[in-house]
């Protein structure tokens, strides 16, 4: 007869990534690279607004992006445009990058000289937000047409970026997006959030943007 | 699908915990997932046999137990479920509560050989 014993692990899931999280966070912190770790649903805007992002950005920093996708190139190539360095992650299936694919990547495009690497996360609300990548801030863009009520559908998401972009507010004439109720809601899982309203296609609302994420930049790099 | 990138990970976690206690096979493994936890028990279900194929989890069964999600009104102190509740406390009926129970996941358990 085969004898079966219990074991006791007891451990949490999300406890082992939250460490290595950590860890990282320290080693950029001691290097002096800012980490942006940068979420939305697929669609909401996140490639257009980080291009202009790192165009309006790249004389005044060294700026990297790491692009993660499930399995395809084409947002590493349309950032490649700006000739900062770029790298393509592909998560092979996984819906989310965890800190030690984040790692990973950071290490695959090289870490030397850069005051700032943004990361483009896999499309999705639910599980990014629930593995700690290890950055330094996180940005979520909530776009006009998905509607005011995303922060009642995915509360995690809200509570825990520290700035909330609404990207295609020239759209708002076309939907019944109420975005006093929206930032009120926001407000309530995330009292101290930035929010700022942008249009990525014309680059309206964005200086607000760019100058919160340079001085996020030179506060988390000046130790 | 958010419940096979996550079983991975659990299955790397437990593979190492496995090989540190010197674990041969793995009968069943014992899981504890929060109602408020965004893994759905029915869908880990379903994607199990693939997240533990080609690992000393291979064909070894999985058990949840569900979490109940508790909160604790901040009106007037009453505990209740939340789920049932549809988050307004029974007693006052506000909305403003805190969160006692029912975010976890965790791995409890394995039973092994
Ligand atoms: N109307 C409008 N469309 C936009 C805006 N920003 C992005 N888009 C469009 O939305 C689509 C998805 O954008 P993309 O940046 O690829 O989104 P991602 O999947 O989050 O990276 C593209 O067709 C963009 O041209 C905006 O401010 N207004
Ligand atoms: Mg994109
Ligand atoms: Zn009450």
């Amino acid at each position: 007869m085969e004898k079966f014993r219990i074991l006791e692990i007891k451990e949490s899931v999300f406890e082992d990534n939250n460490v290595q999280a950590d860890l990282l966070r320290a080693e950029l912190k001691e290097q002096k690279t800012f980490l942006l770790n940068v979420m939305s649903s697929p669609g909401a805007g996140k490639t257009t607004t980080l291009k202009k992002t790192v165009n309006a950005l790249k004389d005044q920093l060294n700026i990297g992006v790491m692009e993660a996708d499930i399995d395809s190139d084409v947002d590493a190539a349309t950032m490649a445009e700006t000739g900062v360095r770029v790298i393509q992650l592909h998560t092979g299936g996984m819906c989310h990058l965890d800190a030690d694919m984040t790692r990973q990547g950071l290490e695959g495009m090289g870490m030397e000289n850069l005051d700032l690497v943004i990361l483009e996360n896999v499309g999705n609300l639910v599980c990014p937000a629930e593995f700690d990548t290890g950055a330094a801030k996180n940005a979520m863009i909530l776009s006009v047409p998905e509607g005011d009520d995303k922060p009642l559908k995915y509360p995690l998401m809200f509570s825990i970026c520290d700035v909330l972009l609404i990207n295609k507010i020239d759209v708002l004439p076309y939907f019944n997006f109420d975005m006093e109720a929206c930032i009120e809601r926001v407000k309530k899982l995330s009292p101290n959030i930035k929010i700022i309203p942008i249009c990525a296609q014309t680059g309206e609302g964005m200086e607000e943007w760019y100058e919160w994420l340079h001085t996020e930049t030179k506060k988390w790099n000046e130790k | 699908m958010h419940e096979l990138g996550v079983l991975i990970h659990v299955v790397e976690q437990v593979s190492e915990v496995a090989a540190e206690n010197q674990v041969e096979s793995i009968a069943k493994l014992v899981l504890q997932v929060g109602e408020l936890c965004s893994m759905i028990p029915k869908y880990m279900e379903k994607v199990y046999p693939a997240a533990i194929e080609g690992t000393i989890l291979e064909g070894s069964e999985l058990e949840i137990e569900r979490i109940v999600a508790q909160g604790k009104c901040r009106q007037c102190g009453h505990v209740f479920g939340l789920i049932e509740a549809k988050g307004a406390c029974p007693s006052c009926s506000d909305r403003q509560f805190d969160i006692l129970q029912g975010r976890e996941f965790i791995i409890k358990e394995i039973v092994c050989q």
